[in-house]
């Protein structure tokens, strides 16, 4: 049915492009662009309400259980949600994280937390998220579990994430990763700033001195 | 049910109607349409990967233009240096494969990082950054066209160029 519905709306397209190339010359100095365009330029949104931290007990990437309320407890703390396998978004929000991360004091540095939590514990395994980590940021916290207690965790911070799951067209693997990072202020514990997926190294190294201190960027 | 092949429907009746009528005029226009070439024209630009966290998996960006008056269809992407190379397109938080692409006329086709990318898997070691990797495009219509994408650093971001 979604199928049958899809391809009807990639028929109205082809028409529609097909008036473009055929249509009289004047038409042709307005291409036909794929993506839209991207007028946010503000990739930070402050909460009115923050978030709670999530209860999470999970475990890191040595094995070990990890209380992530009692371990980043006045702690100036980045979490996202993502996983290894994932080409392009999961890696470039860590590693903007991890390059803007360079900019602070060492003693800054100490005190940062990013936490990054698995959204597909049957393939990160701890091993196999320290090995992924190691090659971002090796201080990084990397969480895997249970997917039903990471998936409510998510939800708090209203992040909704599915199983990973097998594609019924292709049969291949398809996991899902949120699409923000969460700042939680080491004065409050509250998740106070969203980051989009747009947030460049130079948005985070501009606004990391400021979420150490619990400050508003 | 019933909508979705509503919709199909009218999908069809429109574009034989606009086919007839851009036939038609290009019929009787003779050589007038100086830019508007009935052929599929690519060209590829902007290409890059992100020097990535290891060799299981990359993430390839270009964006395919088309000059010409008829669409094409990206169809594949090769290289010697990964097993396998896919197309997807990302949908919120979840990518989806797709076996092909249209590349419309007298517009692009866009790969870009949080939306369409290419996904290479099994490389043969990790890239470095200024390492080029050597891609095989190939279409439904037009020939193949080859492209030396460029590995930039992991946190490259085509707009401000570093």
């Amino acid at each position: 049915m979604r199928k049958k519905t899809f391809a009807a709306a990639a028929l109205l397209a082809a028409a529609t492009l097909t008036l473009s190339a055929c249509g009289s010359g004047d038409d042709a100095k307005s291409p036909v662009t794929v993506v839209g365009e991207d007028t946010s330029n503000k990739p930070a949104t402050i909460l009115d309400t923050p978030f709670e931290k999530p209860d999470l007990v999970l475990t890191d990437t040595q094995g070990k259980k990890y209380d992530l309320r009692a371990e980043t407890k006045g702690r100036p703390t980045l979490i996202y949600f993502g996983y290894t396998h994932c080409p392009d978004v999961c890696p470039l929000t860590m590693n903007n994280l991890a390059v803007a991360k360079k900019s602070l004091s060492k003693a800054d540095q100490a005190k940062l937390r990013v936490v990054f939590v698995t959204t597909d514990p049957a393939r990160d395994t701890p091993s196999e998220l320290g090995k992924w980590l190691k090659g971002i940021d090796p201080a990084f916290v990397g969480l895997t579990g249970d997917f039903a207690t990471i998936q409510a965790g998510a939800r708090t911070l209203g992040i909704s994430i599915e199983p990973t799951h097998k594609d019924k067209k292709t049969g291949k693997v398809v996991s899902v990763h949120g699409t923000q990072v969460i700042a939680f202020s080491p004065k409050t514990d509250g998740g106070y700033v969203l980051y989009d997926e747009d947030a460049t190294v130079d948005d985070y190294t501009k606004d990391l001195p400021k979420l150490i201190k619990g400050e508003n960027p | 049910m019933k909508p979705g092949k509503c919709l199909a429907l009218t999908g069809i009746a429109i574009t034989g109607a606009l086919t007839l009528a851009g036939c038609g005029s290009s019929g009787s226009g003779g050589s007038s349409g100086s830019a508007g070439s009935s052929r599929a024209e690519l060209s590829v630009g902007a290409s890059y990967m992100p020097r990535p966290v290891s060799a299981d998996m990359a993430a390839g960006f270009l964006t395919i233009t088309n000059r010409g008056g008829t669409k094409d269809e990206l169809t594949s992407v090769t290289s010697d240096s990964a097993g396998d190379i896919t197309m997807h397109r990302t949908d919120g938080g979840a990518m989806e494969e797709v076996s092909s692409f249209e590349v419309p006329a007298h517009g692009q086709l866009v790969f870009k990082s949080g939306g369409n990318h290419l996904m290479f898997e099994k490389l043969k070691r990790r890239p470095d950054q200024g390492d080029t990797i050597t891609l095989k495009l190939k279409f439904a219509e037009s020939g193949p066209l080859t492209v030396e994408m460029p590995v930039k650093s992991a946190t490259y971001n085509p707009s401000t160029g570093h």
